[in-house]
């Protein structure tokens, strides 16, 4: 599609009214490979290709999207969201399209589709075998590949015209180990906006190993009690904390329909004085990392709550403009089907100043978690609640017995401002946030952190 | 676009490159799906939403090791390399003795899930939908200030497969649904009700419902308090009850079963649920959100009980697993598009309405929690079959609600949840994911909280 293609596009979209159109084209290209119960089960591969224009009139959008073969499709696109805007209001003219490129975050050293399927399938094995040879309770093992490379194209009649290439890996381990009756799954995965170069023998082994191990521990583990505790989340325990408790509250769609618990308290104090809450964009090959958003604004190092006080919120350009803050890159779509949102990219809670070894020894008797798994929060009340994949009891400042089937549940703003140690070390996990229907890749980090009275949801003895 | 090729020329496309590639055996489907939605904001529509999605899936088995590629590029050249990296996707895997392509015939039947011309209501009927769900909401109490989010969304749908081995058939199908997120405020506090409800044709769908059911979830969290761990019965509405219910499905799955990943392995015969628990799966039911007269094998689909007062009748299969338990195909091989294999999956997967009348369920324990909504459900572990999940409820005194608990867990064991059933309600209800449920009493469980 040449930038002429673009723009009579563009100039279709606004030929029966509207204030402001964009064109988002995308191009996936996807391999998976699954070897399941000792077998390379599945081998999948494809090409997503496929446009949405979006117009915007007033106070409302039209966005109308497809998939594409060929040129003449995205002009039937952009004619059917013409045909949808309802305005009076005349007509807008397209600006001609300046291209310009931004600066990526980080280069890709090993495109993945260069790399030999055996290579691939040599990791798969790998991986199976040193999951199976770590205990013998360890009974099924499922190791996946993934390789994404989602080229896209995003102008508006503004005259933008942008392209962006997210090159991104995922190898995922699902380790089960049975003792008994009991069975129980441990998981870990090794992922990120970077190429193949990730994907080393040593960082596969040692996902193989650590799902086989927490697969094995809960096995054996006792199930954990359900009230009141005081936690240590440990830094290796990834960000779901932070993604879910604030995260999502601090999404600048929520917080102009006013829903959200930190609406309208933007230079308030919403959390402790140890708490600092980023978000970046641009940190080199983490899973949430993209040159620019898929509205074409580049990405940025944004923070949230400096020392306990909000700065400002995530925000897509609609939303940025409508609540008088600046634009922060964090319009993300799953792909062309949907219009963006505001979300988060890589959000963290930075380091503070303990010795993560003394906040575990200040515990008398409480919970030590050391892995978090998914979360959810309800945004409106500010509740929300994880699941914990590993966690300890403490006694007397010492990690005792393992527990199993442990779920945190708080409500955000008031865990927040309870944290009263900060650890100075800080570790990363990696997901896939849901909201509206739509996925998206993100990263979360968190330092070491005590919490002093928490809800835990455990089985009752 | 005059190059444009209809959905039986893909398909006819695709068998063409298979024989001239000398591929014995393959599988190839296509779906074509044009769909439309609407969300309001205070009174008046805010997004207008348009698509058209149309794609291939070619699934190939040579000897007996399986490749599958998707393409949405539907020209000659994109349909044959479609057809060439499945080829080669078949050399990467391993070979399963089991592993086969449909050739039973299918015959036609009409199961009542296409209303023809959805797709060509005008914009205003659409919105009027979600704008009547809205008004419906608000109308149940002045105390519904916002909402989240309010759509209504429909979708045309058609479904083509045919095999190598002289499979060859298509469908056509129609959605429609509801939804919203209600916000209800009082006094500074803030609580959300979702609900959403889904047809197959626009005349069953009742917007009126829709806004009602949600309202009402906000204002029965209004004044919500904290709560002290404890034991107690728990009263699952049929709403509630469902999304447990979904996390039960993988329990059923042979693939699950074979692998050593399922917590029903070995166990038909036995009693693995409540005697008064029968759960069935019917992909036959007339009008039903996930009814398809064959599934993303080309195997014909069936109705079939699963659980029979209780005790475990046999697993959900595809056409592989059939064949390594030696027992008849299901046509449970689900595909959710065409660009991803089929799993196997349920249809409509419900608990069969039960004798208790639902207000007796909530009144005849002493003290009961009713749970109003739960948080985490795609935590669930089907293999542990652990729960642990945040949740709202209002606590019950001889069935009337004392006030309702908010920053509490529920939790125990999806397998000890079915025996722990100790009421089955008459108000058997299916939901938007075709999953459906009566009201559902729980003898005890563990509730974690200050």
């Amino acid at each position: 599609m040449t930038v002429r293609d673009v723009e009579r596009a563009l100039r279709t979209a606004l030929s029966r009214g509207g204030d402001w159109a964009e064109l988002f084209w995308e191009r996936h290209e996807t391999l998976q490979l699954v070897l399941d119960d000792k077998r390379i089960e599945d081998a999948i591969t494809g090409v997503d290709q496929g446009a949405g224009v979006r117009v915007t009139s007033g106070e409302q959008t039209v966005y109308a999207n497809g998939n594409m073969t060929d040129v003449d499709d995205v002009m039937a696109i952009a004619g059917r969201a013409a045909r949808s805007v309802a305005d009076g209001s005349g007509l807008h003219e397209a600006a001609r399209l300046v291209p310009d490129e931004l600066p990526r975050p980080h280069s890709v050293a090993i495109d993945p589709r260069t790399v030999p399927v055996e290579r691939k399938v040599a990791l798969l094995r790998l991986a199976n075998d040193v999951a199976r040879a770590h205990d013998p309770r360890v009974s099924q093992a499922t190791v996946s590949y993934a390789e994404s490379v989602q080229e896209i194209l995003v102008a508006n009649s503004e005259g933008v015209h942008r392209t962006d290439t997210r090159v991104r890996v995922n190898f995922a381990v699902q380790v089960v180990a049975k003792d008994g009756v009991v069975l129980e799954s441990g998981f870990e995965a090794v992922r990120g906006t970077l190429g193949f170069e990730l994907l080393t023998e040593d960082a596969v082994r040692d996902a193989a190993e650590s799902a086989a191990r927490r697969a094995v521990l809960n096995v054996g583990a006792q199930p954990a009690p359900a009230g009141t505790y005081t936690v240590v989340l440990s830094s290796e325990a990834g960000g779901t904390l932070i993604h879910e408790s604030v995260g999502h509250g601090l999404e600048a769609d929520l917080n102009l329909k006013g829903l959200s618990v930190y609406s309208g308290r933007i230079g308030e104090k919403v959390a402790s004085e140890l708490i600092t809450v980023v978000d970046d964009g641009r940190d080199p090959g983490r899973r949430g990392t993209a040159a620019m958003d898929d509205e074409a604004t580049p990405t940025q190092r944004t923070v949230l709550i400096a020392k306990g006080i909000l700065k400002t919120y995530l925000s897509d350009r609609k939303h940025a403009e409508k609540l008088g803050i600046p634009r922060s890159g964090n319009a993300r779509r799953e792909n062309f089907r949907h219009l963006p949102i505001c979300r988060m990219s890589n959000t963290m809670i930075a380091s503070g100043d303990s010795d993560p070894a003394a906040i575990v020894r200040s515990v008398k008797d409480g919970i030590f978690v050391k892995k978090m798994g998914g979360g959810q929060v309800d945004v409106v009340s500010g509740n929300f609640a994880f699941e914990v994949t590993e966690c300890y009891r403490i006694r007397d400042g010492k990690l005792a017995e393992p527990l199993r089937g442990a779920t945190l549940v708080g409500q955000g703003p008031k865990l927040m401002s309870e944290i009263d140690m900060v650890g100075w070390d800080l570790g990363y996990s990696t997901g896939t946030c849901g909201k509206d229907g739509q996925g998206a890749p993100v990263a979360d980090a968190q330092p070491t952190l005590r919490i002093p009275s928490v809800v835990i949801g455990g089985k009752i003895q | 676009m005059s190059t444009r090729l209809t959905n039986d020329e893909v398909v006819d496309r695709a068998l063409e490159a298979l024989r001239a590639g000398r591929v014995a055996t393959a599988e190839v489907f296509v779906r074509d799906a044009l769909s439309g939605s609407v969300e309001t904001k205070e009174g008046a529509l805010e997004v207008v939403t348009a698509r058209g999605e149309r794609g291939l899936g070619v699934r190939v088995l040579d000897a007996q090791r399986i490749g599958f590629a998707h393409t949405s590029d539907l020209a000659l050249a994109g349909i044959e390399a479609c057809v060439d990296q499945a080829r080669r996707m078949a050399t990467i895997t391993e070979p399963d003795e089991d592993l086969r392509i449909a050739g039973a015939p299918l015959e036609t039947v009409d199961l009542d899930i296409y209303q023809p011309g959805l797709e060509e209501r005008p914009l205003a009927d659409r919105g009027a939908v979600a704008l009547a769900v809205e008004r419906a909401a608000r109308s149940v109490d002045p105390r519904i200030t916002h909402f989240r989010k309010t759509s209504y969304s429909d979708a045309e749908v058609t479904t083509v497969i045919a095999t190598t081995r002289g499979v060859r058939a298509s469908y056509r199908e129609s959605f429609c649904g509801a939804m919203t997120s209600a916000v209800a405020t009082q006094n500074g506090e803030r609580q959300i009700g979702y609900h959403g409800e889904g047809a197959r044709r626009i005349a069953e769908l009742d917007p009126e419902s829709v806004g009602t059911r949600a309202a009402q979830r906000a204002i029965e969290k209004l004044g919500a308090k904290a709560f002290p761990t404890q034991k107690l019965p728990v009263v699952l509405d049929p709403w509630m009850a469902m999304s447990l219910l979904g996390a039960i499905s993988p329990l059923f799955s042979a693939d699950n079963v074979l692998k050593g990943r399922s917590l029903f392995a070995g166990k038909v015969g036995e009693r693995v649920a409540n005697e008064r628990v029968t759960i069935v799966d019917d992909a036959r039911r007339r009008g039903g959100l996930r009814s398809a007269p064959f599934d993303g094998e080309g195997v014909a689909t069936t109705t079939r009980i699963l659980v029979e007062r209780g005790v475990l009748r046999g697993y959900l299969v595809n056409l592989k697993t059939a064949g390594k338990l030696a027992s008849p195909p299901t046509g449970n091989a689900r595909r959710g598009s065409y660009a991803s294999p089929s799993r196997i999956g349920p249809s409509n997967f419900y608990i069969e309405a039960g004798a208790d009348d639902p207000t007796a369920l909530v009144r005849d324990p002493g003290r009961a929690l009713a749970v109003t909504s739960l948080l985490n459900l795609h935590t669930i572990d089907p293999v542990s079959g652990e729960f642990s999940l945040g949740a709202t409820g209002t606590y019950l005194e001889k069935g009337a609600p004392v006030h309702p608990v908010q920053g509490i867990t529920i939790a125990g064991n999806l397998t000890h949840l079915l025996s722990s059933i100790s009421g089955v309600g008459t108000d058997l209800t299916f939901g938007a994911s075709g999953i459906g449920s009566p009201t559902l009493l729980i003898a005890e469980l563990s509730v974690g909280g200050t």
